[in-house]
């Protein structure tokens, strides 16, 4: 008999099953939804290069569990591959490198479905894989590659509407962009917890006002007991009916009323009880500033309130947009989240306000969908998608690309060489546009072993006439980025894939589930410096 | 590209070269460097000189190339050691062994769990319940056979691993998911001055630090957050939020149900002189509740164990009238008419027990009890059967958050206890994250930090301190992503690291106390004719008025190998630093002097107290300081230079503005706070 006991907990039909306890650690990110979108994706990687950081993307989007990736790719392993790519062995050796990589990639979740393309030592057909083996959720292509073959690739995406992210990994360099097929709203922002509370003070509906005074009408007879247990909701939307009894029926607005406001809440407190003080009075003066102000309509919900259409057809994410538009024009406010934070209160009193604001919000909801009801294309509108849309609604986020703007590079390297001129004087981190140029100089230069630097500086001044116009510092800046993507010769630190694979798979996650912020569009990052940038372009 | 080479050969041993741009790079090679002031057109042909260097092996290729033949001889001749073997370290472990690391060491005491595997990827299905440490070196090793790596299925804080083993290392990473571990660590690091690179991530957050003694701030140079305890009374008879029925549940039910006993940790006792007549009343409830245990496996044990728990304890504190005049009484709960309203949640027991998300109600709370309290019983049984006769601890069985028995007991119970205290129940997905202090963890998240402190660990292997920056992820910074600021300086206060540390080679069969105050710390330390003090964790051994022990031999006084003694400089003006004497063992001294410093060839530079007193971090044997986890600084102690800024900032120190606002030569860093404040720091995860 030895000592050590080990519990092994049998196996229960009831119990959650192995796939939400091996996911578990995510599910708390981005939910069953976010899971299950994950799991019906199939993400296509397009390979070149020395090969790694698109394999170390997928293998951060395999381990949480999309459906099923294919990998086009018609390298074949060498030796110098071993010393980069984790998902090569010495078993591979001149075979091809997506089998190889795609056969060690499923062994890190048996869930996913990995193929592979080309077979059978065929050659690779592009338009084969992306006709045939689709459709793909998103579209995932290393750099370099031929100028034909991304141009095939950002026709299908176009066509398919499908999300497409070019990433760049050479040396201790490293860039990657996506490019959104249209526009891309975001109902599921996650944002900050304390910065969603929405308890509408200054337009209390009748129900809640209704409790409060109930509450509070003989406020001063109340014994020390109830007084100390008022939440602070109903002491806040008290006082503020007593100050607009002296203040022309108006709410404190500026910021001198709200701590004249604040002042009148302090003093109210009780003070000569045993405690010296009240808990409840303590939560009402902290909230002031934070909670009595009207509602207002968030920068990032205007634009969605704001953007035109080019044409008729619409996702449901508008028709729910459109019908919380409309709310917001007849109400003056968005609907109600309907949480409410903990306060000190008698845990009855806290259940019924918690129902006030619950009940209001629901009500909100039930009058958006009958406007969602009412527009063409709304009845198939599952009612769960507008409650989702209507406790987000501050907080909705879209992501307006304006692809294809010919001047939009000129324009970004103007700011970024003006920001140049600052960091000059130590008053910015100098921008890392210099790598972008490089890498973009470079992006279908399949090795840059016989070039030199100067042959890249002429290429990225091509790109950036301005470049030309530079003093001497700003354009040393640029010289020693085409000398470091030089010394890379064309080849990956898999640090640096590794830290690229980790963020170019986070952006995809974003943008599968749909929840959380991508970025727009192009982050550039500098291994030497461990410094990331992002810049639309 | 260059067909395989077949000819391997070593690469030469370049003299460090500086990098021009002042960024911090690993050194470029010849070609690189002499072109970074050359103006372009008389740039050598990068191509030319490359032919020229020693031809690195074919699967380093890529390496030699950026990295250059200096920092390659770096990282092959580097010992490093991986503390933690989980989420980070897969990532860590797979990044050293593609980088070309020489010689990695791995420690870690856990097990691979199902719950691992969306992102510790060199395990799998097969591996668990196996050792981390273990299936990690031979998943990575496979990889590269070149190199050498140990791995330990041990704890960091057992005593083979002292500072003399960690003193054998370039460079330390900690991967770790505590903040007892991490401390530990931080305070070996310093002890054998090894320098340490910090990482940690929750969720989408994430952070790299690089900690250098003397140099750059210690992990414990910030406060950091402490898990929270609860008072006894809150827990037991007051309970007012899900939160204190959870941890009645998982604490107090279940430890002294199926476990050694109620868990202390969970409580804090500071209020409790407040309450003695009520602890008292507590001890006894405890009591009565080991009595029931005798009845574990009959059938009438859950009815016994819920009259008690939700009906006889509930009565007598709902007759402490006292208590109820500001609280909501609680309303006992009566076993067989809640039985009675139980059968059709009873009839689809299955179907509640697949309900994750949902709030079950009373009556299916009291299925999900009496089940789960079923299967535990059962196992318990098992594990007494299996025990018989056996010497040993009896077997216990404790709260796993991934042990679906132990997690739907806590859970029903948790929720019952709300029911007669009138809070709201919880869905058992919301309970396990609560009792199980869950930190959601990804890898993608995992595998941006590992890599980044790898970036960093070229710095260090350089001794570039001064170029190591601390990284941070800034996920709702959707215009940096990664944030950083410069190393921070160490917090002249820091109980941790501003005590002056030192190791010391004693035969502790020969050498006296004596030996030890006149050798080492009047004569090597240099305390001369200094009034001053010697402690360990029992008490004082000397002082100018404490004399007597001085004649008696270290091992009569019960000093030990892998101790620590702490040296309090007594003088008012200008004193020394506290000094912390590592005591290491050695019984082979050639000298005639029985004691001699580790580091006998510098002379040792300690310095002086700053102006304000200086809390006392006890040190216990053979472990780091403990700090209680409550360790505040004085307000106004930290200056702006060495306080952590809560979230990743955006701005970088750039060197000609460092000249500018800090004529004093204090490193002054700007603070420009993005708007995420209060995100960051909190970094627990593995």
């Amino acid at each position: 008999m030895t000592e050590v006991i080990t519990q092994t907990p049998p196996i229960l039909t009831g119990a959650p099953s192995d796939k939400e306890r091996k996911y578990d650690r995510q599910l708390r990110l981005w939910a069953a939804s976010g899971q299950a979108a994950l799991e019906s994706s199939h993400i296509l990687l397009v390979n070149s290069g020395t090969g790694t950081v698109g394999i170390e993307t997928l293998k951060n989007l395999v381990l949480p569990g999309i459906g099923k990736f294919t990998i086009a790719d018609d390298a074949i392993v060498r030796d110098s591959d071993l010393g980069v790519n984790f998902f090569l062995d010495e078993d591979g050796l001149g075979k091809s490198r997506a089998q190889h990589c795609t056969e060690l990639l499923v062994e890190l979740n048996p869930e996913v479905q990995g193929d592979w393309f080309p077979k059978n030592g065929e050659p690779l057909s592009l338009p084969d894989v992306l006709g045939n083996e689709g459709p793909y959720t998103a579209v995932l292509y290393a750099l370099p590659v031929h100028p034909r073959c991304e141009l095939l690739l950002q026709e299908y995406c176009n066509q398919n509407k499908t999300p497409l992210i070019a990433v760049h990994s050479t040396g201790f360099y490293a860039d990657f962009k996506i490019t959104f097929p249209g526009p891309f709203p975001v109902v599921e922002t996650h944002p900050d917890v304390t910065a969603t509370t929405d308890l509408r003070l200054l337009s209390p509906w009748d129900e809640l006002i209704d409790f409060a005074r109930g509450m509070t009408k003989d406020i001063d007879s109340l014994d020390n007991h109830e007084h100390g247990h008022l939440p602070f909701v109903v002491i806040l939307l008290h006082y503020l009916d007593v100050w607009k009894a002296t203040h022309n029926s108006a709410y404190p607005s500026t910021y001198a009323e709200k701590v004249a406001f604040r002042k009148m809440v302090s003093e109210a407190a009780r003070t000569d009880n045993p405690e010296g003080g009240e808990e409840n009075f303590d939560e009402a003066v902290a909230a002031v500033l934070k909670t009595v102000s009207p509602p207002s309509l968030p920068g990032d919900v205007k634009e969605v309130f704001a953007y035109e259409h080019d044409s008729p057809i619409r996702s449901s994410f508008w028709i729910i947009a459109d019908a919380v538009k409309e709310f917001y024009e007849k109400h003056g406010c968005l609907p109600l989240p309907g949480g409410l934070p903990d306060m000190k209160a008698q845990s009855s009193v806290y259940i019924q306000l918690q129902n006030i604001y619950k009940r209001k919000a629901r009500r909100d909801a039930a009058e958006v969908f009958e406007s969602v009801r009412r527009a063409s294309g709304g009845d198939a509108i599952d009612p769960a998608e507008v409650d989702l849309f209507c406790k987000n609604a501050a907080f909705v986020k879209l992501i307006n690309p304006k692809n294809n703007d010919p001047e939009r590079l000129l324009e970004v390297a103007d700011e970024e060489l003006a920001n140049d001129e600052m960091a000059k004087e130590g008053i910015m981190p100098p921008s890392l546009f210099p790598i972008y140029l490089a890498l973009r100089a470079t992006a279908y230069t399949p090795s840059v072993e016989t070039s030199f630097p100067e042959d890249i500086l002429k290429d990225m001044m091509t790109l950036v006439p301005q470049l030309g116009d530079q003093e001497p510092y700003a354009h040393e800046r640029y010289e020693q980025a085409a000398q470091e993507v030089i010394r890379g010769a064309s080849g990956e630190l898999h640090n640096v894939s590794a830290v690229m694979g980790g963020m170019v798979a986070q952006e995809m996650i974003k943008i599968i589930t749909k929840q959380y912020i991508p970025i727009n569009n192009t982050c550039i990052f500098d291994g030497i410096g461990s410094r990331c940038q992002v810049l639309r372009l | 590209m260059d067909p395989p080479q077949t000819k391997a050969s070593t690469p030469a041993i370049a003299t460090p070269a500086t990098n021009g741009a002042g960024a911090g790079a690993p050194a470029p090679p010849p070609s690189s460097t002499s072109t970074q002031t050359t103006p372009a057109g008389t740039t050598p042909p990068a191509r030319a000189l490359q032919r020229q260097r020693p031809a690195p092996k074919p699967r380093d290729k890529f390496y030699f190339q950026s990295l250059g033949p200096s920092a390659t001889f770096n990282v092959k001749q580097a010992r490093v050691l991986m503390v933690g073997a989980g989420g980070i370290g897969c990532e860590l472990l797979k990044n050293l062994v593609l980088t070309g690391f020489g010689e990695i060491e791995v420690v870690d005491l856990d097990t691979i769990d199902l719950s691992n595997l969306n992102r510790q990827f060199l395990f799998r299905h097969e591996h668990i319940k196996k050792s981390k440490a273990l299936v990690a070196k031979e998943a990575a090793q496979a990889f590269n056979p070149q190199v050498n790596i140990v791995a330990h299925h041990a704890n960091i804080k057992d005593s083979q691993f002292n500072v003399r083993w960690f003193r054998g290392f370039t460079l330390v990473f900690n991967a770790l998911d505590n903040l007892e571990a991490r401390r530990h660590v931080n305070w070996m690091c310093l002890a054998a001055d090894v320098p340490l690179i910090e990482s940690g991530t929750t969720g989408f957050n994430g952070n790299v630090q690089v900690i250098k003694k003397g140099v750059t701030a210690c992990y414990d140079c910030t406060e950091k957050p402490v898990p929270k305890s609860f008072p006894v009374c809150t827990i037991r008879s007051t309970p007012s939020q899900p939160i204190h029925c959870i941890v009645w549940g998982k604490s107090y039910l279940l430890s002294e149900v199926f476990g050694a006993s109620e868990d202390e940790a969970a409580y804090d006792h500071s209020e409790d002189a407040d309450n003695a007549a009520e602890i008292v009343e507590l001890k006894k409830e405890a009591a009565a509740l080991r009595e029931i245990r005798e009845s574990l496996g009959t059938g009438a044990f859950p009815q016994l164990l819920f009259d008690k728990v939700f009906n006889a304890d509930i009565v007598r504190l709902a007759s402490m009238e006292d208590v109820w005049k500001s609280r909501k009484k609680p309303q006992p709960l009566d076993y067989r008419t809640l039985l009675e309203r139980s059968s059709s949640a009873l009839a689809s027991k299955e179907q509640i027990l697949r309900d994750d998300q949902r709030c079950w109600s009373l009556e299916e709370n009291l299925v999900v009890f009496i089940d789960s309290l079923d299967r535990l019983s059962k196992r318990m049984l098992e594990l007494k059967k299996a025990h018989q006769g056996a010497s040993g601890p009896e077997p216990v069985i404790e709260f796993d958050k991934d042990d679906v028995d132990t997690l739907d007991f806590v859970a029903a119970a948790a929720n019952i206890r709300s029911a007669v205290f009138g809070i709201e129940p919880k869905s058992r997905f919301d309970i396990k994250e609560m009792a199980g202090n869950i930190i959601p963890a990804i890898a993608t998240t995992n595998a941006i930090v590992a890599s980044l402190s790898v970036l960093q660990a070229f710095k260090v292997l350089r001794g570039e301190f001064q170029q190591t920056k601390e990284l941070f992820l800034a996920p709702s910074n959707l215009n940096r992503l990664i944030g950083y600021t410069r190393y921070s300086l160490p917090n002249p206060d820091c109980p941790v690291c501003s005590v002056y540390q030192t190791s010391v080679f004693v035969d502790l069969s020969k050498a006296t106390l004596n030996d030890l105050v006149d050798d080492f710390v009047r004569l090597q330390l240099g305390y001369g004719d200094k009034e001053f003090a010697v402690s360990n964790e029992l008490g004082p051994l000397y002082d100018p008025e404490e004399t007597e022990n001085l004649p008696k031999k270290l091992s009569e006084l019960g000093i030990k190998g892998d101790t620590y003694l702490t040296v309090i400089d007594e003088d008012d003006e200008d004193p020394f630093v506290n000094v912390v004497i590592n005591i290491e063992e050695a019984t082979d001294l050639v000298e005639d002097k029985p004691i001699k410093a580790v580091a006998a060839d510098q002379k040792p530079q300690i310095p002086r107290r700053p102006k304000k007193v200086q809390p006392v971090a006890v040190v216990a044997n053979g472990t780091a300081p403990q700090l209680n986890g409550k360790r505040r600084l004085e307000p106004d102690a930290a200056e702006p230079s060495t306080k952590r800024r809560r979230s990743a900032s955006e701005a970088e120190e750039p060197q000609a503005k460092k000249a500018k606002t800090a004529p004093s030569g204090r490193d002054d860093v700007i603070v420009i706070d993005d708007d995420e404040t209060g995100q960051g720091v909190v970094v627990l995860d593995d």
